[in-house]
């Protein structure tokens, strides 16, 4: 196949796709409630002991907090990522916190918090 | 010795068909309410991951034909390019396929090639697409050698190796949920290919096969789809980018990080490279087989049943995982 078709093709399909899916309403995000992240955290960690789960207001974030270590949970697309806090950096952040990984398949995640909800979150960290 | 041998690129021919395909699927899904799902960036990764995937073919696709050719020049044998023996070369590039696609799950060099194809928690054709970037840096383009030290010109090898993967391209879906037992019998399909693609303990390590799944059969590699326990797609632990650089590489940064630790021994530094995903010099993590010894404690019911069998939850030093 002549390579300026393919390239044609390959972009425009990717452009048409992409746009198709986010004119249906497949960008929405995942929102989380108690019990959902309480589940989807179980689903990456099956082996934890949850003991309890703090959701943020826009039900895209929650804190985990376990027998043994807390943890991150948030709307990965229509999906969840997790992962332990255990080797990362907590940055103050305008809207909230940035949460830094050393981990390359995760560069950094802004927690979205309210005044209230930063303060809490702090404080249920102070463990840590 | 055959000269002026010439196949088609069918994966490049394939691209228009791909792209139907998508579209087909997606309304079919909407239109139904059932049998997937579609994410926007999700499928953007995949798509974009499967350009990359023939782009990195123009660029690095060479190295592994120069080393076909010249395997071609040593080669005494010439088996000519009639239907039967194409026909052969499938069956035996299928082969070749299916310990390729083995090592890929085993080997953590090979692991962090193909992770990306993994990486996504959909599953639906985009996914197919979700290809390596880095397959040439494997070196798995040696296990095609003997193919070629047999007879079989290298760009039949490589058009069969084409048709393979064009095959796999409807097999992830979950629109189609079993096809005649068999058609499931015989060859590779949607239900075998999604547990393939699957991270429950019961689903890790298995079905590895390309064409024919007869050889998971073969090999002892093969677990059905079951009713009880729902696939659950993506890698043990997920990662959190969409973004295609970090999706191509994430595993070997990890490598290297891991590799490059201060106080390893060299076995401890060439077991982050080579040994199965799940490998930690210290224990803190886990390969499949301690998955699959972990769920069976926390789900004794499940001894003997597909994918664990030969397992016990005491059996914890394990050799693989989806890490």
């Amino acid at each position: 196949m002549p390579l300026e078709i393919l390239l044609v093709l390959v972009v425009v399909g990717i452009s048409g796709i992409g746009l198709m899916l986010h004119l249906t309403g497949r960008s929405r995000m995942r929102v989380l409630t108690h019990d959902l992240a309480w589940q989807d955290w179980l689903r990456h960690f099956p082996d934890d002991d949850v003991v309890d789960v703090t959701v943020s207001h826009d039900g895209h974030f929650a804190l985990i907090r376990t027998k043994e270590v807390a943890g991150l949970l948030w709307s990965f697309g229509a999906d969840t990522a997790a992962r332990h806090l255990l080797d990362f950096d907590w940055l103050e952040h305008p809207e909230g916190f940035e949460i830094l990984f050393h981990d390359f398949s995760i560069p950094r995640v802004i927690v979205r918090l309210d005044e209230t909800e930063r303060r809490h979150w702090r404080h249920l960290l102070d463990p840590v | 010795m055959t000269e002026q041998v010439s196949f088609p690129d069918a994966v490049q021919w394939a691209v228009p068909f791909f792209i139907a395909a998508i579209l087909v699927e997606f309304v079919w899904i909407a239109i139904k309410g059932r049998g997937g799902r579609y994410e926007t960036r999700d499928a953007l990764t995949s798509l974009i991951m499967g350009a990359g995937n023939i782009a990195s073919g123009f660029l690095l696709g060479f190295i592994a034909y120069a080393f076909f050719m010249w395997l071609w020049q040593i080669t005494p044998l010439d088996l000519g390019t009639s239907v039967p023996v194409i026909f052969i070369c499938f069956v035996l590039d299928d082969l070749r396929y299916y310990w390729v696609h083995r090592f890929g799950h085993r080997i953590r060099w090979v692991w962090a090639s193909h992770v990306n194809h993994h990486s996504s928690q959909h599953y639906n054709l985009t996914t197919a697409l979700r290809q390596t970037w880095t397959y040439t840096f494997t070196f798995m383009m040696v296990v095609r050698a003997p193919l070629i030290l047999l007879g079989f010109h290298p760009a039949m090898v490589l058009f069969v190796g084409g048709l393979n993967l064009i095959y796999q391209f409807w097999i992830h879906t979950e629109a189609i949920r079993k096809m005649p037992r068999w058609f499931e019998a015989v060859m590779n399909t949607p239900s075998h290919h999604r547990v393939h693609h699957g991270r429950n303990a019961r689903y890790l390590d298995c079905n590895y096969a390309g064409v024919f799944i007869i050889w998971d059969k073969l090999f002892g590699t093969f677990v059905p789809e079951q009713e009880s326990d729902k696939v659950d797609y993506g890698l043990v632990h997920n990662i959190g980018t969409f973004n295609p650089l970090r999706v191509a590489f994430h595993e070997w940064v990890s490598i290297w990080r891991d590799a490059t630790q201060t106080g390893l021994s060299l076995r401890q530094r060439l077991a982050y490279c080579f040994a199965p995903p799940g490998y930690s010099h210290d224990g803190s993590r886990n390969n499949s087989n301690q998955i699959k010894a972990k769920h069976l404690a926390r789900h004794p019911e499940d001894h003997g049943t597909p994918g664990f069998e030969g397992f016990s939850a005491s059996r914890q030093n394990g050799l693989a995982d989806r890490s």
